[in-house]
């Protein structure tokens, strides 16, 4: 009896430990994030790269208080924007409010539930946007009031923005707003319900002037031959041809609008506006900026990325963020994608339905309306080698920027921007043989080429003697030869070939 | 009857390669080429073309290299020759053609080598380009599938005794022909599978009920 209790004994520590390793997760868990950080390469194949973010922690309303009283759990927040001294503004949609909070969003510095318009109280209906100024004044997207509104940092309200009236809009037409920024003229930027034209512009004084980076829809011509040769009946039945609404916008101190929306084709999910509002943005070698490559699949979870909302960092990186899958996608001013992490989930540092993506300080913030909560994401050592980096390349640093990418290799030795980074650097400096290896690495073809090129030219100037001394020799030692055979002095071989039968 | 790799039939390959119009009408009727110099010259272009994937330099190659299986390639290219010969044949037979199915494999088997010839130098060339000098590489890529292209034509023409209308005609067909070979093929394929798995189920079947 004791022998079989011992038996039993060693076979359930036995099992015990198999399953503790069998269940240790392999890559992602090794590291205790719930999430995998990736990125493409070349061949738009998925590599795993460290973590360049981790989540640090989360904040829910259920953790706040404002004069002693807690503040209870938001209700489908819909929007954050951070002032520059790091006051962030939650746009608390359900709960019809506006909560302002510090930098780390763990102590509420305010909360506006009402302003005095007109004599009268007037409270907001489900504000959706909120932005705020160079100037400090609160711009508020009061949805279902149909109006923009501007309240000074005190609370008092600075003035309203509503009924835009235009040629362009058809009679009848209901504002309802939904995002809002501003730039540095005070010009508003807002994103409207059912509003395809684009974003509408409101000049300082509060008249709308226009429309303002309308996304064209492109018809395929067989499409268009489809079309062709439907009937009015199952004409009627296809799907309009309507671009995408903007989803989210963001303003860069030099006053180019970034705007994010839905891509149905997973194209081009981020734009960035110039005055004119013509898209600007650049994307990179790719061709495309639409979050994740590879979609094939026929899930819920498959199919394009959906960007709800963008966000301008700084030295050109822009952060997009993934209704989708949860991922933050980010890429630099050239339309490289730079990091991927982020993940749809119930653990921190996952989503259920991220919204919102805001900047505070270093850190990277989400707004999730599902889960009513404020992630917060801080910078590893990975990521901030790379955001340096970057940085130094956007200022014209490379040199600099250089030693960064060195340590980039270490932590990630298949990063292409890296070894293109390095390459460009020997380039400049002349060394090409190093600059091919690391530009080949890196994928680069077009760097590569000039190297290789000047590589190949250095060789033949550097050795053009050696070989032309070796032609010309050649060249004599055959003109002896035949000379010598004319005379008769050498005997060629076939004529020695004659042996007697 | 000569061997088959003699001396003469790589001296004809040569005369062919520069009058093609002669060297075809000559190996229907004199029996000057040969089939397995044909086969070696289809597996050697097979080599040519996977070593040009393989290693041309990085300037002008843009293929991944964990992709490229020559034994693969060497195989499609096979299967490719042989279903393109007896869609061929099978098409010209019933167009008064006169050539056999050793003259059509002989032509097409000789058509590769210009193609052959520019993928190896254009491999070459491709260690010493740079950026805008990659026009050179598509030039002798170009004109050697041209040429080879023009070459497996005329081979066609002069076997078969064929007009050049009646030549573009027949290559269509053959293309046509050779969808349906593949079409058939499948579908056998898929029907024995269901046969198989029939018998495999009454097995099993079989099996369990006992």
């Amino acid at each position: 009896m004791k022998r079989k209790a011992f038996v039993k004994c060693i076979t359930g520590i036995v099992l015990g430990l198999m399953t503790a390793v069998t269940s240790m997760p392999l890559s992602a868990g090794a590291s205790g994030l719930p999430y995998q950080s990736y990125n493409y390469n070349y061949w738009e194949d998925i590599v795993y790269t460290p973590a360049p973010y981790e989540p640090d922690y989360v904040v829910s309303g259920l953790a706040l208080t404002w004069n002693g009283e807690p503040i209870g759990n938001f209700v489908s927040p819909q929007d954050l924007c951070v002032a520059d001294d790091g006051t962030i503004y939650l746009a608390d949609t359900g709960n019809n409010r506006i909560v302002i909070l510090d930098a780390s969003a763990r102590q509420v510095k305010g909360m506006i539930t009402s302003f005095e318009h007109d004599g009268a109280e007037d409270t907001f209906n489900q504000p959706y946007g909120v932005a705020i100024s160079e100037k400090n004044q609160i711009y508020v997207a009061d949805s279902q009031n149909h109006r923009v509104v501007v309240l000074n940092q005190d609370g008092t309200l600075a003035r309203i923005v509503d009924n835009p009236t235009s040629e362009v809009l058809e009679d009848g037409y209901v504002f309802v707003p939904l995002k809002v920024t501003v730039d540095y003229a005070d010009r508003i930027y807002c994103i409207a319900q059912n509003m395809f034209e684009g974003i509408m512009v409101f000049e300082t004084g509060g008249q709308f002037t226009g429309f303002f980076g309308t996304i064209n829809v492109e018809i395929t011509l067989w499409e268009r031959f489809w079309r062709k040769i439907a009937s009015k009946e199952e004409r009627a039945k296809s799907q309009l041809f309507i671009p995408t609404e903007f989803t989210g916008i963001d303003v860069d101190p030099d006053g180019f609008v970034y705007a994010s929306n839905i891509d149905p084709a997973g194209e081009q999910g981020v734009r960035r506006l110039n005055p004119k509002g013509e898209d600007v943005i650049r994307k990179g070698s790719v061709g495309k900026l639409a979050g994740d490559l590879q979609i094939a699949g026929s899930t819920d979870y498959a199919g394009p990325s959906q960007f709800t909302d963008v966000v301008y960092r700084k030295n050109g990186i822009y952060s997009c963020i993934d209704r989708r899958r949860g991922r933050i996608f980010t890429y630099d001013h050239e339309g490289n994608l730079l990091y991927i992490f982020g993940g749809i989930g119930t653990q921190d540092g996952t989503f259920q339905l991220p919204v919102a993506i805001e900047n505070v300080g270093g850190d990277v913030v989400v707004l999730d309306a599902t889960k009513a909560s404020i992630t917060y994401f801080k910078e590893t050592e990975y990521g901030r080698l790379i955001n340096n980096a970057v940085g130094l390349r956007y200022d014209g640093d490379e040199t600099e920027a250089v030693k960064l990418w060195q340590k980039v290799l270490l932590l990630d030795e298949n990063n292409e921007l890296a070894n293109t980074g390095i390459g460009k650097a020997y380039l400049t400096a002349g060394d090409y043989p190093q600059a091919m290896k690391y530009l080949k690495l890196g994928m680069s073809r077009d760097y590569y080429s000039v190297a290789f090129r000047r590589f190949r030219n250095d060789y033949l100037t550097g050795h053009a003697s050696g070989y032309l001394t070796a032609l010309m020799v050649l060249i004599a030692a055959g003109i002896v030869v035949s000379r010598l055979k004319k005379a008769g002095i050498l005997q060629t071989r076939t004529k020695k070939k004659s042996p007697a039968k | 009857m000569r061997t088959a790799f003699s001396k003469e039939k790589w001296k004809y390959l040569l005369y062919t390669l520069s009058h093609p119009m002669d060297g075809f009408y000559w190996i229907r009727h004199q029996e000057r080429g040969s089939v397995p110099l044909a086969l070696l010259l289809v597996i050697l272009f097979s080599f040519s073309f996977s070593a040009n994937r393989l290693l041309s330099g990085f300037v002008v190659n843009d293929v991944d290299a964990r992709t490229v299986n020559s034994a693969l390639e060497l195989l499609s290219v096979l299967i490719l020759f042989l279903l393109l010969c007896v869609s061929n044949w099978s098409i010209t037979c019933l167009m008064n053609g006169e050539g056999r199915l050793k003259d059509i494999a002989i032509a097409l088997g000789y058509g590769t080598v210009p193609v052959t010839i520019g993928m190896i130098l254009a491999t070459i060339l491709s260690q010493v380009v740079a950026d805008n000098e990659q026009a050179f590489y598509a030039l002798i890529l170009g004109v050697g599938i041209a040429y080879g292209l023009i070459l497996m034509m005329i081979g066609i023409m002069q076997v078969h005794n064929y007009t050049l209308g009646k030549t573009l005609l027949t290559v269509f067909l053959t293309m046509v022909a050779f969808l349906i070979i593949v079409f058939l093929i499948l579908l056998l394929v898929n029907l024995l599978g269901m046969v198989y798995n029939f018998f495999r189920s009454v097995y099993t079947e079989l099996i369990f009920r006992t």
